[in-house]
């Protein structure tokens, strides 16, 4: 027993140490404490944290408490999937994941380690932004730091969530074509589905009742209690205008109430029966199973799939292979562009989808799709060199180490250009406006791809950043049309165009910024 | 892997073929990191994949392109593998650290470590449990000749009593330390045999010669040269084969015309009776 204490608290420790001595984490940190400052303005500038019936709440340790909890959990429980799972992922890169499965470490220990390595980075990075936030209650000084009631605030909201995210990356981890990209964005969606029921079942009063055990994102329980406490369904949380004229009210903070402690516990439990399932499909790092040696029978679905479409993909490619053009820069762009079709045969089938889907779907339904799947199929054009360790090579090739952004920028610009043809030609007939729209939020998009890309070296980044942004867009609507930034429901504006624009621009110069200064260093 | 089968006691065990003859499949098996779909592996007579954990116990094993964590130091990173072994004396830790002559680099994090250092950190911690069996594989790639000739003393010294099973595709990473050598082809086993049996089996079968400049490029392709040599006079080479083909003189077999011929000839290759 005690061998197995020692090994799993090995595991907790080794990742916490690689997590905390990276200079990205602190950067993160840093960022979100500066975000916390932002989200707690002062009351003179016409906003405030929390606004109940156009009335500021007092900044006092309930309502900062509350307020910079739930902003903790949304980044715990949607950024912090995508920072910590790769915990089984460097054990296999590095290979010393195939040492420690060489030792008599049973793999229930190993799982455990890799999920309570999770609770505890999460929990700290928690820990050190409630230490942040409660300073914000000093510098707004309207009342006195209650510690108890601002803890409260984080122990009624956080726990699920970090529970929930450090089991669920640990599963995806464990299950082959849940480890990648692929899973990525499904447990993005996953992550919006479990708040769309949460929130949608407390705007039914609860009408779901078995809804509330799987509140993992804390959201049910946050808007029901403001409800039943505040009587009033006019709440708004994060930095938004208050009318000064109206008086001010003291929010006390969240409150336990009977009907909710089963709830609560139980969505903090729930996720541990994940654990059990991850280790059904935990490959203890053989490399038939992790998928480091290629066997045509151990293919995982996603793969298999994917081979289905091999033949006509590679049809298809042969077409766009254009003899001697490789020594231009243009050339290297098309290259690079038909390698992307070649090695995901998915995007073949993605481009027939959507010319069949412009055919027979309007605009609106067609473009937020057309537009997910582009940002999936482009996310690691500008990453993958790094990645297979090709990267030396390619800086050999003439033109291509200083112009290495711009190469991938027009690699993925005449992909995206190619999957999104059948679209940009029907938007034609619409007029310049809707044309331009869609043009340039192709751009924008192959343009933060590449960026951010070439900036962190991780798809990730991108695919996080570009669904939530899409998400909100599609929620949106079209009722803000500067964030129609790609005429997805036909409001785009020549603002919301030369917006997107700038946006581009600005995020390419600071990628070929920090990339020169890189190649400069090396 | 297929029709393999062998039996190896204490010594040092080179494993030897060419890229892709299954040597790093068998090591993944012996190791229980790969389970065979068929066959079994015996370590003191029990059947490793029915009860893994008493072969892990007594195993050190060191993977190729092994990597390491970068934010943690020396003493951090073989703390860590320690622990999964079970062995918690921090004493050892430092023992093992000095042993591989990386004491004086203990507290500094390995992203910074050469190729060689990281090697030798990676026999260290493959050898903080006291294993009985050792499995190292392809140690020695990428490493420059003087971290090569450091890692191979390290394994002659650490064979004694303990049974080392050394898979490389580079002869002389074999010639000198092991005590016996298995050759691999295809999945195959070839023939396991001491390093002098070796020799004797392609005795009579590795010719000296000495040609023009302008004949090697084509005898190149026709004849299994082991080694080439240009000189004033020629160049001068060694091969192998039943026979000579070309105006030769037979040589001394050395282990890298052995492997060769047996890599070429091995249905040809018999050892000779002893005398």
């Amino acid at each position: 027993m005690m061998a197995s204490f020692s090994r799993i608290g090995a595991i907790v420790g080794a990742d916490f140490r690689i997590r905390f001595r990276r200079v990205s984490t602190v950067i993160v940190f840093l960022l979100l404490s500066a975000f916390a400052y932002v989200w707690i303005p002062a009351p003179s500038t016409g906003r405030t944290l929390i606004q109940i019936n156009e009335q500021r709440a007092i900044y006092n340790s309930g309502a900062i408490g509350m307020g910079t909890a739930s902003l903790g959990m949304i980044f715990v429980g949607l950024f912090g999937f995508y920072v910590i799972s790769n915990a089984i992922r460097r054990d296999v890169t590095t290979r010393c994941g195939v040492i420690a499965a060489s030792t008599p470490m049973r793999s229930g220990e190993y799982l455990l380690g890799k999920f309570l390595g999770n609770l505890a980075f999460l929990a700290t990075f928690l820990l050190g932004f409630m230490l942040s936030s409660m300073a914000m209650v000093l510098v707004r000084g309207e009342a006195r730091v209650e510690p108890l009631v601002f803890i409260g605030q984080y122990l009624l909201l956080t726990p699920p969530a970090i529970v929930f995210v450090s089991a669920i990356a640990v599963l995806f981890e464990s299950i082959r074509w849940l480890s990648g990209k692929f899973g990525d964005v499904v447990y993005f969606f996953l992550w919006m589905t479990v708040i769309g029921l949460v929130v949608g079942n407390e705007a039914s009063h609860g009408k779901i009742s078995w809804a509330r055990s799987f509140d993992f994102t804390g959201f049910g329980f946050m808007i029901d209690q403001m409800q039943h406490t505040l009587n009033t369904h006019s709440v708004s949380i994060g930095s938004s205008s208050f009318d000064p004229t109206k008086p001010t009210i003291i929010f006390p903070g969240l409150t336990l109430t009977r009907e909710w402690v089963v709830p609560r516990l139980v969505s903090l439990v729930t996720p541990l029966l994940l654990l059990p399932v991850a280790a059904l499909f935990f490959h203890r790092f053989d490399p038939v199973r992790t998928g480091q040696v290629s066997g045509k029978g151990r293919r995982n679905w996603l793969g298999k799939i994917q081979n289905l479409f091999k033949p006509l993909s590679r049809r298809f490619v042969a077409l766009l292979e254009i003899t001697g053009c490789g020594g231009s820069f243009l050339g290297a762009m098309w290259i690079d562009a038909v390698l992307t079709l070649t090695l995901i045969p998915f995007a073949f089938v993605a481009l027939v989808a959507i010319t069949i889907m412009n055919l027979v779907a309007p605009p609106a339904a067609t473009l937020p799709v057309v537009f997910a799947v582009l940002a999936i199929i482009v996310s690691d054009v500008a990453t993958r060199d790094g990645r297979a360790g090709t990267l030396a090579s390619v800086r050999s090739i003439p033109r291509l180490r200083e112009n290495y952004l711009w190469w991938k920028l027009g690699s993925t610009l005449l992909l995206s250009l190619l999957l999104c043809a059948a679209p940009l030609l029907r938007t034609i007939s619409h007029g310049p406006v809707a044309l331009g729209a869609l043009f340039c939020g192709i751009v924008f998009v192959a343009s933060m791809a590449t960026a951010l890309g070439v900036v962190t070296a991780n798809p990730k980044t991108f695919i996080v950043g570009f669904l939530t942004f899409w998400y909100v867009v599609v929620n949106d609507k079209g009722l803000t049309p500067i964030l129609d930034f790609a005429g997805f429901f036909g409001h785009s504006t020549a603002n919301t165009i030369a917006l997107y624009a700038v946006l581009s621009v600005i995020a390419l110069a600071i990628a070929q910024s920090l990339y020169r200064v890189r190649l400069a260093r090396n | 892997m297929r029709d393999l089968s062998l039996e190896v006691k204490s010594g040092v065990i080179g494993l030897l073929g060419p890229n892709g003859a299954g040597k790093t499949t068998l090591m993944q098996m012996i190791a229980t990191i790969t389970r065979p779909t068929n066959g079994r592996i015996l370590f003191h007579d029990q059947d490793i994949a029915k009860r893994p954990n008493e072969l892990r116990r007594r195993l050190g094993y060191l993977p190729q392109d092994f990597g390491v964590y970068d934010n943690l130091t020396a003493t951090e990173f073989l703390t860590y593998f320690a622990a999964l072994k079970g062995v918690r004396s921090r004493q050892r830790v430092m023992e093992m650290l000095e042993s591989v002559n990386l004491h004086g680099v203990a507290n500094r994090t390995v992203g910074g470590f050469s190729g060689g250092m990281k090697q030798r950190l990676g026999i260290a911690q493959a050898l903080i449990n006291d294993p009985e069996l050792v499995i190292v594989d392809e140690p020695t790639a990428g490493l420059d000749p003087e971290e090569r000739v450091r890692f191979r003393n390290v394994l002659s010294e650490i064979g004694f009593g303990k049974l080392v099973i050394l898979s490389t595709h580079i002869v002389s990473d074999v010639e000198s330390i092991a005590t016996e050598i298995a050759v691999m082809k295809n999945g195959a086993l070839l023939t396991m045999a001491t390093p002098e049996m070796l020799l004797r089996m392609c005795e009579g079968h590795v010719w000296r010669s000495v040609v023009p400049s302008e004949q090697f490029d084509q005898l190149r392709t026709t004849l299994k040269i082991s080694s080439a040599v240009r000189k004033p006079d020629g160049v001068h080479i060694r091969f192998v084969g039943p026979s000579p083909e070309i105006a030769a003189t037979p040589a001394e077999p050395e282990l890298e015309d052995a492997f060769l011929y047996l890599m070429n000839f091995a249905e040809a290759a018999q050892p000779p009776p002893l005398p």
